[in-house]
């Protein structure tokens, strides 16, 4: 069952040094991401991802083409998509002044709820950091602070961009249990990422996208049974010695 | 109505400015710097006028004359040498030096005293020559045993003795509250967008107009606090008197500070850097700042000025706010300023709500 459609989604710019002219940044796709799955986005720069994205959470007007989220239309009915999503933006900053604590609390009241802060941060791993500002926590940490916020309202779909670009391998490890751990518990998480290591590993799918289309679509395995160049032939070993002596034989002469 | 998620959403921002202690500290600084200055610089007396005088003759005449000097509190007198007393007038020590000639004699018809002046301090002595006529006029006839024909009792009408302070205060109020409303708004807006947390807000189910009216209410308990901090000051510790009702006070208080909130959103939406927003915030405060009557009265400026002046949202503010502090006027005495506040309040609130886009802004 999928849990996302994308039908025939697209978003035009400005050209930035000609104003009067447009490009597509996301030209026209078409996906389905199944309920619980780990859907990975890969793709260069400027390929359309954080786009595709911000169309889903409502952050950019759909131009064309329609997206539906728990067969809720995105572009009628904005807000009621974003009762059921989970939003982690590249940007992770927050108020000053106010605590891990006092954040989450804030966050659960802009849905309406209350909630308990300490039980998210302790599925986050941050429970002795409760007091802190998220100004005295490391990349690790305010990229696991950004999930616990986007945990607030239960979502059925979390979305994460590039979470752990500037990561150490240690804080990227921990990052990627969480993800599992949460998926396991049934949750739809779509991610952007330029690390393929991170792609093959924790996405069930992938897709790979640039100038705005996608351009392969698949399991990993599939993907590289598919695309990934043949092996080259072994490599000769030995050399000319060797031809020399296997022709004329290793007995001594005069 | 106020919803029960725009007044958390209320205490949040409360919390957030009060726990930033650093601007709280600055926005009450300058203005009692301010006030602590001016209210002791100029404390309702009027200081003697230091006047010397040369006595060339030596006359009884002379020497009554100057004795009816020495006791008027108008003057304070020193006698001395012309040479001494020229230097001094250059200095600063005297204001004006008087020269009674050799032939001093009250039998003298039309007699012409020399009187030495520093031009430099010409603006002073436009006001200081009336007392000067006046007491000579007054101990002529003294000496002549002149009735004289009428006499002026000075009555203030308005009974208290209005010192700069008290003409200060209602403005430096004014100018107070429209800088933290400002910079409260449209700084903060700025700010929130460059670390992406308006974006972060926009994925949630918030409504724009929760998150406008809780910065609005938030800002405003902060801009109240904070004045009455200012006006405790002043009518405690510097004697500042406000004449009129304090609840119209304040009611123009929060008029402004609405008007400059939503003026503040306005330029956070505009201004797309913390560069660009404290150049356009500048280019509204300034004017205002030399333009509104809180230092000076309107009317003291150029007449092609005064028009423009008075146009400008801050000089509502600030003159309704002083008529009912300096004379205790009523709301309804105060019509002209409410009424200026009152388009003020309209336009504000309206480009405020067609500027601030969240997708826009948040982007």
């Amino acid at each position: 069952m999928p849990i996302i459609e994308l039908d025939n989604l697209s978003k035009q710019y400005p050209l930035p040094n000609d104003k009067s002219k447009s490009f597509l940044a996301v030209n026209g796709i078409s996906l389905r991401i199944e309920a619980g799955e780990i859907y990975g986005i890969l793709g260069p720069n400027g390929a359309g991802k954080t786009t595709t994205l911000e169309m889903l959470e409502g952050l950019t007007d759909i131009d064309g083409g329609s997206a539906t989220i728990d067969g809720i239309d995105v572009k009628t009915n904005p807000f009621k998509v974003k009762e059921i999503i989970g939003v982690q933006l590249q940007a992770n900053e927050y108020f000053d002044n106010l605590s891990l604590v006092e954040l989450l609390i804030l966050f659960g009241a802009l849905y309406n709820r209350s909630i308990d802060p300490y039980e998210l941060l302790r599925k986050v791993n941050l429970q002795e950091k409760a007091q802190a500002k998220p100004s005295k926590l490391s990349g690790g940490q305010k990229q696991r602070f950004s999930i616990a916020c986007a945990l607030v309202n239960t979502p059925k779909v979390l979305f994460l961009d590039e979470p752990t670009t500037g990561l150490d391998p240690q804080a990227k490890r921990n990052l990627w249990d969480l993800v599992l751990q949460l998926n396991k518990a049934g949750m739809t998480i779509v991610l952007t990422t330029h690390n393929m290591e991170e792609a093959e590993s924790l996405c069930h799918r992938i897709a790979i996208m640039d100038h705005g289309k996608v351009v392969a679509e698949d399991t990993p395995q599939n993907l590289i049974l598919k695309y990934a160049p043949e092996p080259p032939q072994a490599p000769l070993h030995g050399n000319i010695e060797d031809v020399f002596l296997a022709l004329t034989g290793h007995e001594l002469r005069e | 109505m106020i919803s029960k998620l725009q007044l958390h959403l209320t205490r949040v921002f409360m919390l957030i400015f009060l726990r930033d202690r650093q601007s709280i500290f600055f926005s009450l600084f300058f203005p009692i710097i301010f006030m602590t200055v001016f209210g002791f610089i100029n404390n309702g007396r009027q200081e003697p006028i230091n006047l010397g005088i040369v006595d060339a003759s030596s006359s009884e005449t002379a020497i009554e004359f100057i004795q009816q000097l020495i006791d008027n509190p108008v003057f304070n007198v020193t006698i001395g040498q012309e040479a001494r007393l020229r230097s001094e007038l250059v200095e600063g020590a005297q204001t004006l030096v008087l020269i009674l000639p050799e032939t001093f004699d009250v039998s003298g018809d039309g007699m012409e005293l020399p009187l030495l002046v520093d031009a430099a301090q010409v603006q002073q002595l436009g006001l200081i020559m009336p007392v000067l006529q006046q007491t000579l006029i007054a101990i002529e006839r003294d000496f002549r045993g002149n009735e004289p024909l009428f006499s002026l009792a000075i009555e203030d009408v308005q009974a208290r003795s209005q010192r700069y302070i008290d003409f200060l205060l209602p403005g430096l109020m004014a100018l107070t509250l429209m800088q933290l409303s400002i910079a409260g708004s449209g700084f903060n807006i700025v700010e929130y967008r460059r670390k992406g947390i308006l974006k972060r807000l926009f994925v949630t189910p918030i409504k724009p107009r929760d998150f406008i009216t809780a910065i609005v209410l938030a800002r405003m308990a902060i801009v109240l606090i904070q004045l009455c901090v200012l006006i405790a000051f002043a009518v405690f510790l510097l004697d500042v008197r406000i004449l009129g009702n304090f609840f119209a006070y304040f009611f123009l208080v929060i008029l402004g500070t609405f008007i400059f909130l939503c003026l503040g959103f306005c330029l956070g939406s505009i201004a797309k850097t913390q560069q660009a927003v404290m150049a356009v915030g500048n280019l509204v405060i300034f004017p205002q700042i030399f333009l509104s009557g809180i230092f000076y009265p309107i009317d003291s400026m150029p007449a092609f000025m005064q028009p423009i002046a008075k146009l400008l949202p801050l000089s509502s503010v600030s003159t309704g706010m002083r008529e009912i502090a300096n004379n205790g006027a009523s709301l309804l005495e105060v019509m002209p300023s409410l009424l200026g506040i009152g388009i003020w309040f309209v336009i504000a609130f309206v480009l405020a709500t067609r500027l601030f886009v969240w997708k826009e802004v948040a982007n």
